[in-house]
């Protein structure tokens, strides 16, 4: 059972302050979505691969496999467009590329999240503005996803020794199954919820409104160089859209 | 008759479990001791199927436990798990008894009468409507031992059965427990309580970094040096020891003897 997709590195993109990265991510979404040419989106994906695995050390291994469950959309959005354009080699040309973007944006997350750990992506988008509070029920909730799947183990264990067998009968009847598992979750995860509160509440939580931080990020010379590039590039991308007229392909 | 063969488990990840634990069993008290991760879970997690050997066999009554499904050795083989709140959640307590039975396919009656055999079995007549989450954590742990026994099983695997239970409700479930071995069941204790241990258990099998270290007979368990282990030795036996008693089972024993004495 893998609990985090974040992978331990020592890499230029994994030093890189999370801000920039946030940013980064941010500003190729809006690029992948102001292109439909097939042709550029596949250089962007190439280029977003490209990125992770020289600048950020993952393999292509390791991408291709939290992309994996991901193709069968991709498929489907594919498929699609040869029923809406003709004529049909068309539809699936631009189909492809509808696909490819979908990978894309993905990949820009999970990338992310690949190379940044929890804590420093949670304090990032808490140093770019977004409320503690908010941040803390992220972090909670990530922490304690890993808690859920195990206690989830031990319902299962525990019903199973009950006669109750999970993977038999009809669709209806396996749905039915699932509420002996559901309900015992359902109530440890509020009651720990409660519990933590608690626990919160008693170590002076929200006593003050100006926070200090033990493991603190910092904006260093490569950040801005990498910040100004990112920059450039969504610019760059913005300009050759709008004021050239490059890859977009008018379809209706 | 469980019997257990050269029981290998190595988790995903590669952790050794177990390695190589052999052990026979039938209608005993058997006390399964040995500090956190020894290995003492996964053990019994074997006997009802629940986990499936890396190498060895472990054979209930004749079923390899590779072959059956835990349904099937649910008959058999019943496990109370530690926290009964993990399995509450019928809006009643006749319906949460009710529920193994039920996967078991038994007829309408057959399973009115065993939740009523087992509910008296456990002391909780008249509790058929009430809530399971409303219950003490006494009967709780009780009501989880109910829903088990209404399958019938020979044997019974209890996980920390007093834990955190006050001393009155902790009497009551040993009552409980000694009362099944009687009727004929064979119990498997897995705990960390020594004094459970020197009250119930007949026989003890103490399991350290997944090997099977010591198996025999109570009184010689507890020459060993338990600190050894990481395991207490129980209050009551140093006390005797100190004054010269010798080895007692209970404070009700010890007392008497002392009372013989002065």
């Amino acid at each position: 059972m893998m609990y985090t997709l974040y992978l331990e590195r020592d890499s230029f993109l994994h030093r890189l302050d999370p801000r920039v990265k946030i940013i980064g991510s941010l500003f190729g979404i809006i690029t992948l979505i102001l292109f439909n040419s097939p042709i550029l989106l596949s250089l962007l994906f190439l280029l977003i691969v490209l990125t992770l695995a020289i600048l950020g050390k993952i393999t292509i291994g390791e991408i291709f496999n939290v992309l994996k469950p991901l193709i069968p959309i991709s498929i489907v959005a594919m498929i699609i467009w040869p029923f809406i354009l003709k004529p049909w080699y068309f539809g699936l040309f631009i189909g492809f590329g509808y696909g490819i973007r979908l990978l894309s944006v993905a990949l820009l997350t999970l990338g992310l999240i690949m190379t940044t750990p929890q804590r420093d992506l949670i304090l990032g988008f808490i140093k770019m503005g977004m409320p503690y509070e908010i941040g803390l029920t992220l972090t909670i909730a990530l922490r304690y996803i890993p808690t859920l799947y195990m206690l989830a183990q031990t319902i299962m264990d525990a019903q199973k020794s009950r006669g109750l067998e999970l993977e038999r009968g009809s669709f209806i009847q396996r749905a039915k199954n699932t509420v002996p598992i559901l309900i015992p979750l359902i109530v440890a995860s509020i009651k720990t919820a409660h519990e933590l509160s608690i626990a919160l509440e008693s170590r002076a939580f929200g006593a003050s409104k100006r926070r200090t931080f033990l493991h603190n990020i910092k904006m260093e010379v490569k950040d801005y160089i990498a910040l100004g590039i990112t920059f450039a590039l969504f610019f760059l991308a913005v300009y050759a859209r709008y004021f050239l007229g490059v890859g977009y392909i008018k379809l209706f | 008759m469980i019997e257990v063969r050269d029981l290998w488990h190595i988790y995903e990840g590669k952790k050794e479990a177990l390695r190589g634990v052999s052990l026979t069993f039938g209608n005993e008290i058997i006390a399964l001791v040995g500090p956190n991760g020894s290995g003492k879970t996964t053990l019994a997690k074997h006997l009802n199927g629940l986990l499936k050997p890396t190498k060895g066999e472990v054979i209930v009554d004749g079923m390899d436990t590779r072959k059956h499904r835990v349904a099937e050795l649910a008959r058999v083989v019943g496990y109370v798990f530690q926290n009964p709140e993990h399995m509450f959640f019928e809006e009643n307590v006749f319906r949460e008894v009710a529920f193994g039975p039920k996967n078991l396919g038994l007829s309408e009656e057959e399973i009115e009468e065993r939740v009523k055999w087992a509910l008296r079995e456990v002391n909780l007549e008249g509790y058929e409507d009430r809530s399971p989450y409303s219950l003490s954590g006494g009967e709780k742990q009780r009501l989880a031992i109910a829903c088990i026994l209404a399958m019938k099983p020979k044997y019974l695997i209890l996980d920390e059965p007093t834990t955190g239970l006050d001393e009155k409700n902790a009497e009551g479930i040993k009552k409980i427990i000694r009362k099944l071995y009687r009727e004929g069941h064979g119990i498997l204790l897995i705990t960390h309580e020594m004094d459970l241990v020197l009250e119930l258990a007949e026989r003890v099998v103490l399991l350290y970094q997944g090997k099977k270290v010591f198996d025999g007979d109570v009184k010689e368990f507890f020459e060993l040096d338990l600190r050894k282990y990481d395991l207490d030795r129980p209050r009551l036996l140093t006390i005797s020891e100190e004054i010269g008693l010798g080895f007692f089972r209970s404070v009700k024993e010890f007392v008497k003897a002392l009372e013989m004495r002065t």
